[in-house]
């Protein structure tokens, strides 16, 4: 190609004769060829689902049927138990929380009318009332008492017992008025009643295969690792309830056979599809893509507390050999966010700008490799399916590691009981982790020097108080400065790599109309069914 | 000859019990060695200790794993599955649908596949040497060089996406016609088809071949027998027990052994059953499912044993 | 090859010819495979192109993967994995099913009773649930992947050559070597192995394609080849995605995997006559 622009190759030819083929258009490919990646025709393709949803009158019936990624025969119905990104679609489709988090992240009342406090310390939850479960019985202060004292009995199972633990007492004071105290004022308790665990289900209840609830849909069938099918529930609280007549839920986990279902037409939607199976989405007319960036992060982790991560120059060094650039555009096909090392995301408004990631520079970390005297040896890198994209990072790493002399050892291990047996055990290794709606439920999991899953076993005694001063302040300016100091220690001081934010993708039919991004996940923060409806 | 068969069939009932109960232990002690337990699996990220032995107490899970395994199997004595430790839904609930499903496919597939493979197989034998016979290796070879999950999506693609003839998955539309049958089962049957058919050619065509060297059947064409009658009157029945014990093989691969099919097809089946029970290290759903399977393989194999037998009589 | 009656010598170099085909892709296999490390035009977990599943060009012969990696280096490399591992453990598997299988049909009795019925029971064990056993106890490494490929393998080999075994061991000279005081060492190398060698060569080859397909699913496991190096199965695999475009990374691993069990097969069909017939 003999044109004046300079820095324009082959491949770039190749490229946009492939963008062309996918059926990219003029302004895309303007786009493409100014930005010179092929990162941000991906980005292009993403319609903004926001402004399409309010402008659309929806419109009643049908039967959605939609596909998530993994289902087994541990598939629950028991919101305290909720693992997989199915059983919560599951349970937004039978419960309700008392409050949820809306498109911007803000907090909004759902079962409860407020929720308040004076000191941060004792709340008081005033229900809504005139609310009824599937079975005809009203909602009342003991069905909210029972399904949030259950989160501190260990034999439970509940997934949200480490954060569950500083509540000390749920009172019933009337019918509709829920007592909550907690062990150390805590201004975010609104946001952390809005997680999927906190859902209210019915007093007393022991078998949850039935699923009642007081949610907009009823369940009709629910065969774990085969399907659930639910009903519009014609009694639902909210005006007009679900859009949708029926709602069939169940998993495929070949990623490619749950994008082929989507364009062959047997399903609405194809939850979390990964990168590569894009194209084949764009490529199908009638076919958009709804991306979600919500703090969601694979780590590369590093214990402080053994070898070689006790020497702070091979840390040093990792996080400069870790080339994010090439991650978010190869790994992930630009659908991430470049991260700093910490795990507030830019989705957060307490989300610290100023801290900048640190640029990918072989000579700086092949300075510290050698001041650690690790180069020439070789060291185990853990990796697994089991954390998305860990084991391509892994690969990335090695080989940007390799070309400074620097050996590791990528060891992908299965997927099977990974979480138990490697996940914050072995020395270097990948951790994945969910978006959480607040700094300080991360913080506290993550980062204090007690936390339950304290990837790198980064320990200090600054970070504990600043967490807990934070923690009970209600000046926000205040609280967004500390949390802002926080974020810089842990991308100096912690052992734990956060390369990129990971984007959601799901693939949808254009039939399929309302599906609008949530901070607290994919599909709508896995509540979409109640807001969607099928545009005929 | 009939009280031989018999006599066999007593035999090796007798000792399918033994060798179920080796496969059993097998399986339990395979299943101890896997680190983690329901518990910690169920847990997963959230597995605090506190929480693990809390969840292990209010699942039975704390007394030892040599107790559950033997109450399990007293209670297998006495025709009962056992209760899956992660969903407390009694094993035989779990497997009884897809169980049905998976002989349902299994048997569909076999009555594709083996008359085909057969008929490939023998008269590729026939005309050995021949275009024919090249042209049958090379797509047979061809056809199985190609990963099971690369047929199925490629199906899938071609019939379902473009072409948009059929289903992409076999479950998402309730079944009410045979013309929905065929539709459902056809690209799942076809992958399978493709996957099991090639052991039973290439073996069929060598057993035969080697059977067409003999010196009776070399008699028989010298005395003037053409060579399809040599082969099928002559050649065949000599070479049916290791025909039979190669359908077997590659039968019993259709019992557990469909997981990317259920997969890919959404098709519910026991093979997905036990991939879970393993990976939610569930005794009771694993031991069973591992337990069918091993009849099913059991089952196959004495067939094919006693075919070998009704087939060459010196074996009597 | 030489001229003896004009038929045969047809047929024959026939046969040679097909077969020295297969026996040179082998051999190409072979020589990539051992020349690899040496001749990969990048290293094979570089990202070269910054697009992903590009189509076949002058810098990138076999276009790119998933991640924009070179696919003709990645192959070039598989290619030591497949290869190598495929025939080790199909080796493995058939000499020890083989001789089994023989041993228990010379034998009898008891010692056939005990042996088919144990590896009946291995053959029953869901290979995923030994896959995960042995990598969690053992640990992973290539020794490690290809004795379990070919413990996984030797019941069907046991069970077929033993079929095979049983109708020879009721022939009439068997039993005149019998009478004779024949060694059972004898009996089966001299008397049963030369009469079956054909079906087992087969069985050989069939099974040699099944190890190639298995092997990157136990990978999937933990077991074996590790990241950046993929066998030709998991190339397939991890490029799966491309194939609604016909993407040279998925189709060039699959055509690779199709051109070497089909030149094994075929070289196997026709090995010269004295080697895979009985010696009549």
């Amino acid at each position: 190609m003999n044109s004046k622009i300079t820095n324009w190759t082959a491949s770039d030819d190749a490229m946009v004769e492939n963008a062309i083929r996918r059926g990219a258009t003029r302004r895309e490919l303007l786009s493409m060829m100014l930005a010179g990646g092929v990162a941000m025709s991906a980005g292009g393709l993403i319609l903004g689902r926001a402004s399409d949803a309010i402008a659309a009158t929806p419109k009643s019936g049908g039967n959605l049927k939609a596909a998530g990624w993994s289902s087994s025969t541990a598939d629950t119905l028991d919101p305290a138990k909720a693992s997989l990104s199915t059983d919560y679609v599951r349970c937004c489709a039978l419960y309700n929380r008392l409050t949820f988090l809306d498109q911007a992240g803000v907090v909004q009342m759902e079962l409860a009318e407020k929720v308040e406090s004076a000191d941060a310390k004792t709340w008081t939850v005033k229900l809504r009332s005139g609310v009824t479960f599937h079975d005809g019985k009203s909602l009342t202060s003991a069905d909210v008492v029972f399904s949030l004292k259950r989160h501190l009995d260990p034999a439970v199972g509940s997934k949200v017992n480490a954060i569950a633990k500083q509540i000390t007492d749920v009172k019933s004071i009337d019918p509709t008025t829920v007592e909550i105290s907690l062990a150390n004022p805590n201004a975010d308790l609104p946001t952390i009643l809005s997680q999927h665990h906190f859902m209210i289900v019915q007093d007393g209840t022991t078998d949850f295969s039935k699923g009642i609830g007081t949610g907009a849909f009823k369940l009709e069938t629910f065969e774990p690792g085969v399907k659930s099918i639910f009903a519009k529930n014609p009694n639902y609280f909210k005006s007009g309830g679900a859009h949708v007549d029926s709602f069939e839920f169940f998993a495929i986990s070949d990623d490619n056979a749950r994008v082929n279902a989507l364009v062959s037409g047997d399903i609405h939607l194809a939850a979390s599809i990964k990168p590569r199976s894009m194209r084949l989405v764009e490529s199908q007319p009638g076919f958009v893509l709804s991306k979600t960036t919500s703090g969601n992060y694979t780590d590369l982790n590093i214990r402080l507390d053994m070898t070689p991560g006790d020497k702070a120059d091979f840390i040093k060094g990792m996080k400069y050999v870790t080339n994010r650039e090439q991650i978010q555009k190869s790994v992930l096909r630009g659908l991430a966010e470049v991260a700093n090392d910490q795990p507030i995301s830019p989705a957060s408004v307490y989300h610290n700008a100023e801290l900048k990631p640190k640029a990918y520079d072989p000579d700086k970390a092949k300075f510290h490799f050698e001041k650690a005297g690790v180069l020439g040896q070789k060291i185990p890198l853990i990796t697994s399916d089991a954390a998305t994209s860990a084991v391509e990072m892994a690969t990335i790493v090695q080989q940007s590691a390799a070309e400074i002399g620097m050996n590791l050892d990528v060891q992908r291990v299965p997927n099977d009981g990974y979480w138990s047996n490697y996940w914050l055990k072995a020395p270097i290794h990948f951790g994945n982790i969910n978006p959480r709606p607040t700094p300080d439920i991360l913080f506290s999991l993550l980062y204090a020097s007690n936390a339950p899953w304290n990837e790198s076993q980064y320990k200090s005694e600054k970070f504990d108080s600043m967490l807990v001063e934070a923690r009970g302040l209600l000046d926000e300016a205040k609280r967004k400065e500390i949390y802002g100091q926080m974020q810089v220690m842990i991308a100096e001081e912690a052992g734990t790599i956060i390369p990129v934010y990971i984007s959601n993708v799901d693939a949808i039919t254009e039939k399929l109309k309302g599906l609008q991004a949530n901070p607290l996940g994919g599909m709508m923060g896995y509540a979409f069914a109640e807001y969607v409806w099928l545009d005929a | 000859m009939r009280t031989y068969v018999l006599n066999l069939i007593v035999h090796r009932l007798l000792i399918a019990g033994l060798t179920l109960l080796i496969v059993s232990f097998a399986v339990f002690f395979a299943t101890a060695m896997l680190p983690g337990d329901t518990a910690t699996i169920l847990l997963g990220q959230a597995a605090t200790p506190d929480a693990v032995a809390g969840l292990r107490a209010a699942m039975h899970l704390d007394e030892p794993a040599v107790f559950r395994f033997f109450r399990w199997l007293t209670g297998l004595i006495q025709g009962d599955l056992g209760t899956s430790y992660v969903n407390n839904v009694a094993v035989a609930d779990l497997i009884g649908g897809r169980f049905v499903n998976t002989m349902r496919l299994a048997g569909i597939t076999t009555l594709v596949s083996v008359p085909i493979a057969l008929t490939l197989g023998i008269t590729a034998a026939m005309f050995r040497g021949s275009l024919y016979d090249r042209i049958v290796t090379v797509l047979t070879i061809g056809v199985i060089s190609v990963p099971e999950f690369m047929i199925a999506t490629s199906a899938v693609l071609i019939f379902s996406v473009y072409l948009k003839w059929l289903p992409a998955l076999s479950f998402a539309n309730e079944v009410t016609s045979f013309w929905q049958v065929l539709k459902i089962y056809a690209m799942p049957v076809i992958t399978l088809a493709f996957v099991v058919s090639a052991q039973m050619i290439r073996m069929t065509r060598a057993a035969v071949i080697d059977t067409i060297n003999t010196p009776y059947v070399e008699a028989a064409l010298l005395k003037g027998a053409s060579r399809p009658r040599a082969v099928l009157y002559h050649a065949l029945p000599n070479a049916v027990g290791p025909i039979a014990n190669a359908i077997a093989l590659s039968l019993s691969y259709l019992v557990g052994g469909v997981i990317i099919v259920e997969t890919i097809f959404n098709y519910p089946g026991v093979a997905k059953l036990m991939v879970d029970g393993v990976s939610t290290r569930d005794l009771p759903l694993i031991q069973s499912c591992a337990i069918i399977f091993c009849i099913g393989y059991l089952a196959l194999i004495t067939l094919a044993d006693i075919v070998a037998i009704l087939a060459n009589p010196r074996l009597r | 090859m030489t001229l003896s009656t004009p038929l045969s010598s047809k047929f024959s170099y026939s046969f040679s010819w097909v077969g020295m085909i297969g026996l040179a892709i082998i051999v190409f296999w072979a020589v990539i495979a051992l020349a690899a490390p040496h001749i990969i035009p990048y290293p094979i977990g570089e990202i070269v192109d910054e697009d992903y599943f590009g189509p076949m060009s002058s810098k990138l012969l076999f276009g790119s993967d998933y991640l924009g990696r070179d696919m003709l280096s990645r192959l070039m490399m598989g290619a030591r994995y497949t290869v190598g591992i495929s025939l080790a453990a199909v080796c493995i598997a058939c000499f020890s099913g083989t001789a089994l299988g023989m041993a228990a049909a010379v034998i009898g009795g008891w010692f056939d009773t005990v042996l088919s019925r144990f590896l009946d029971a291995l053959n029953s064990i869901p290979s995923k649930l030994s896959g995960l056993v042995v990598a969690a106890a053992i640990g992973s490494s290539i020794n490690v992947l290809i004795v379990m490929l070919a413990v996984i393998y030797t019941p069907g080999a046991y069970r077929f050559a033993r079929a095979l075994a049983v109708n020879v061991n009721t022939m009439d000279y068997i039993t005149v070597a019998r009478t004779r005081g024949e060694s059972i060492l004898y009996i089966i190398f001299s008397e049963i192995l030369p009469n079956i060698m054909g079906p087992l060569l087969a069985d050989f080859g069939i099974r040699f394609v099944f190890i190639t397909l298995l092997l990157s699913g136990l990978s999937f496991l933990g077991l074996g080849v590790q990241p950046p190096y993929a066998d030709w199965g998991a190339l397939v695999h991890e490029n799966i995605s491309g194939l609604p475009f016909g993407a040279p990374a998925v189709i060039v691993p699959s055509l690779a995997i199709a051109s070497l069990t089909i030149s094994v097969n075929l070289l196997i069909d026709n090995l010269p006559k004295k080697i895979r017939d009985r010696s009549a």
